[in-house]
């Protein structure tokens, strides 16, 4: 092999080698996430086969467990029924049993949406006003005030959940869906701070100082000339602070029962007659899971840049 | 001074203000406000759910309690070995996947984005899943494993043996993307020069490797295993869901005792104590990483 070729430009033996590794890995790490998709897919007993079935009959009925309330009838009430209206009453008939409702999962889906979208507008743009000051102004205690900032992230989520609740509790914005968008505003800040301070970094001075020159107000030079420029670090920013209001779960079931309550709590909670109900549980992680990958691959250069910049900028 | 007295508007000084005032009032309301107030109870034996009850001052017998407590001893030690085993995988794994991933290959901006995936997902509802993955008579790790090497049935949940590893393992699969995507940033920032030079010295690549590449990617790695300490210190939503801190308390990290005992006992004024014990340890133990880290990164 030739011992002269370096990092920089790697032979293309070594570098087929490291792509089959990588290929190899990638395969494997994203085996339980499409196994949990095909599992949506199967009917209950399919799922609970052994040897696990990789090729299977295609199902809904996870689905249909998913979004509504059945209870089991016997047989002759079933008989005494009118024929089934539509084809997921018919599959749930055929396992004897009748739809008695919708379930609450898209109750708790939509707010999983509300508080999300909520808090991470909420943040992002607080987190956007403090990191242009941070970047453009003098501000005493600068350092001691952003190391501030920071450091709010160590503390645990359960450490101060028992205060909150109780000042929660007091204001009456326990299980609100107010009450969620300001705690997960609060979390997200931190890290919409620093993240946005580096990306107003890179805007040059004078960009608005010209605006300002041109009659511009300090507030108007902000928002028309500063704003559109950061679009794409508040798009890295934003889609961080909604992943995690999306995925959070120790405030969400500490915090909240019945009104706010997000998806994450709900979705351990599917349970069928004699244990879990898998396909169900599926479908909820299936239906959960999709607009975050979605969201990943779409906005993968954001996103990669953003997780990395903490480490790139020191 | 002058010159900018002649913009219309708000000075500096107050646009300044008002852009950083929210964020600072809410991080105090919702940030400090509720720490303080921890600490003030964490001297009490307050219960949170006795509402007329007026809380007693008990000066630190709630610390004392805690720290002369076995069990409390029992749940930092698998706090530490989760901490141990997940932080050595995700550092050996995500360094060797981002030195194969530099080699800037074709396709590699695709794999790298699936590789990441795991990390985006909900830490429940992963949770909920691998339950499944990890079912004794269905689960498919259960049936992998067997196909490799027949063990039998085997319960990686229900056995206190397995349990602690089968959370080690599922954390390893979120997270080592982390280490991998900040390895990498490190590996871009080394300057092309270095390596160049190297050459001109004629450095076989595995000293290019050991003085070079590893040195320079070293605070990298070392920041990210800071930020997976942190977290994993804290761990909740992903354990809690696959193990709840079973099998009796071989799962049970610090964190899940402290939600037991805070909101299922309600013994706030001490769990308050153990909630702030924690605290000092994650800031003690953090500062003094840094300090190391930056030791090494003089070097």
């Amino acid at each position: 092999m030739d011992t002269s070729r370096s990092y920089l430009e790697p032979s293309s033996f070594s570098k087929k080698i490291a792509a089959t590794i990588i290929i190899v890995y990638t395969v494997i790490t994203l085996i339980p996430i499409s196994w949990m998709v095909m599992t949506s897919f199967k009917n209950v007993n399919s799922a609970i086969s052994y040897p696990p079935e990789v090729l299977f009959e295609p199902s809904l009925e996870g689905y249909v467990n998913l979004l509504t309330n059945r209870s089991r009838q016997s047989p002759e009430y079933l008989d005494s029924l009118p024929p089934p209206e539509n084809w997921y009453e018919e599959l749930v008939r055929s396992r004897e049993m009748v739809i008695t409702g919708p379930s609450k999962f898209l109750g708790r889906y939509s707010n999983s949406m509300i508080i999300g979208f909520g808090s991470t507008f909420a943040s992002v743009f607080l987190g956007a006003l403090a990191a242009y000051a941070f970047s453009r102004f003098r501000v005493p205690l600068k350092d001691d005030l952003l190391f501030f900032i920071l450091s709010t992230r160590m503390f645990p989520p359960i450490a101060v959940a028992v205060p909150i609740f109780i000042m929660y509790r007091k204001l009456g914005l326990g299980d609100t869906h107010l009450g969620m968008i300001i705690l997960y505003t609060v979390v997200n800040l931190s890290l919409a701070v620093w993240l946005l301070k580096g990306f107003m970094d890179e805007i040059p001075k004078e960009y608005e100082e010209a605006a300002m020159i041109d009659g511009y107000s300090r507030l108007q030079a902000f928002f028309k000339v500063v704003l559109p420029q950061a679009m794409t670090g508040i798009a890295a920013t934003a889609i961080f602070c909604m992943i995690f209001s999306w995925n959070e779960y120790a405030f969400a079931v500490l915090l909240t029962q019945f009104n706010a309550q997000t998806a994450p709590p709900f979705i351990p909670t599917i349970i069928g007659e004699g244990g879990l109900d898998w396909p169900a549980i599926g479908a909820g992680t299936t239906l959960f899971l999709l607009p975050v990958m979605i969201f990943t691959i779409i906005l993968r250069k954001h996103l990669l840049r953003g997780i990395t910049f903490g480490a790139v900028r020191k | 001074m002058s010159e900018k007295k002649k913009f219309k508007g708000l000075s500096d000084k107050a646009v300044g203000w008002l852009f950083i005032g929210p964020t600072v009032l809410l991080l105090l309301a919702i940030n400090i406000y509720p720490l303080v107030y921890a600490i003030k109870m964490s001297f009490t034996n307050f219960y949170a759910n006795k509402i007329g009850r007026v809380p007693e001052f008990v000066g630190l017998k709630n610390y004392i309690k805690i720290l002369n407590k076995e069990a409390i001893w029992e749940k930092m030690q698998v706090t530490a070995s989760f901490m141990f085993w997940t932080l050595l995988l995700q550092a050996i794994i995500g360094l060797g996947l981002a030195l194969l991933l530099n080699r800037k290959f074709k396709g590699n901006e695709l794999l790298t984005t699936l590789i990441v995936l795991p990390m985006m997902l909900s830490p429940a509802v992963v949770g909920v899943f691998w339950t499944y993955l990890y079912n004794p008579q269905v689960g498919l790790f259960n049936y992998v494993v067997n196909f490799f090497y027949d063990f039998g049935s085997f319960d990686m949940i229900g056995s206190s043996i397995l349990a602690p590893w089968s959370i080690v393992i599922v954390d390893t699969w979120m997270w080592t993307p982390f280490t991998m995507l900040i390895c990498l940033a490190g590996l871009r920032s080394v300057p092309n020069y270095l390596y160049e030079a190297a050459e001109v010295d004629r450095a076989s690549k595995w000293q290019q490797f050991i003085y070079i590449t590893l040195p320079s990617v070293l605070p990298f790695l070392l920041l990210a295993l800071l930020f997976r300490g942190i977290e994993n210190f804290k761990m909740f939503d992903m354990v809690v869901e696959l193990t709840s801190g079973g099998p009796g308390s071989a799962t049970e990290l610090a964190s899940i005792n402290l939600k037991r005992e805070a909101f299922e006992k309600w013994k706030t004024g001490y769990s308050s104590a153990f909630a702030v014990i924690l605290f000092v340890t994650i800031f003690g133990f953090g500062n003094v990483y840094v300090k190391v880290m930056n030791k090494i990164k003089e070097r």
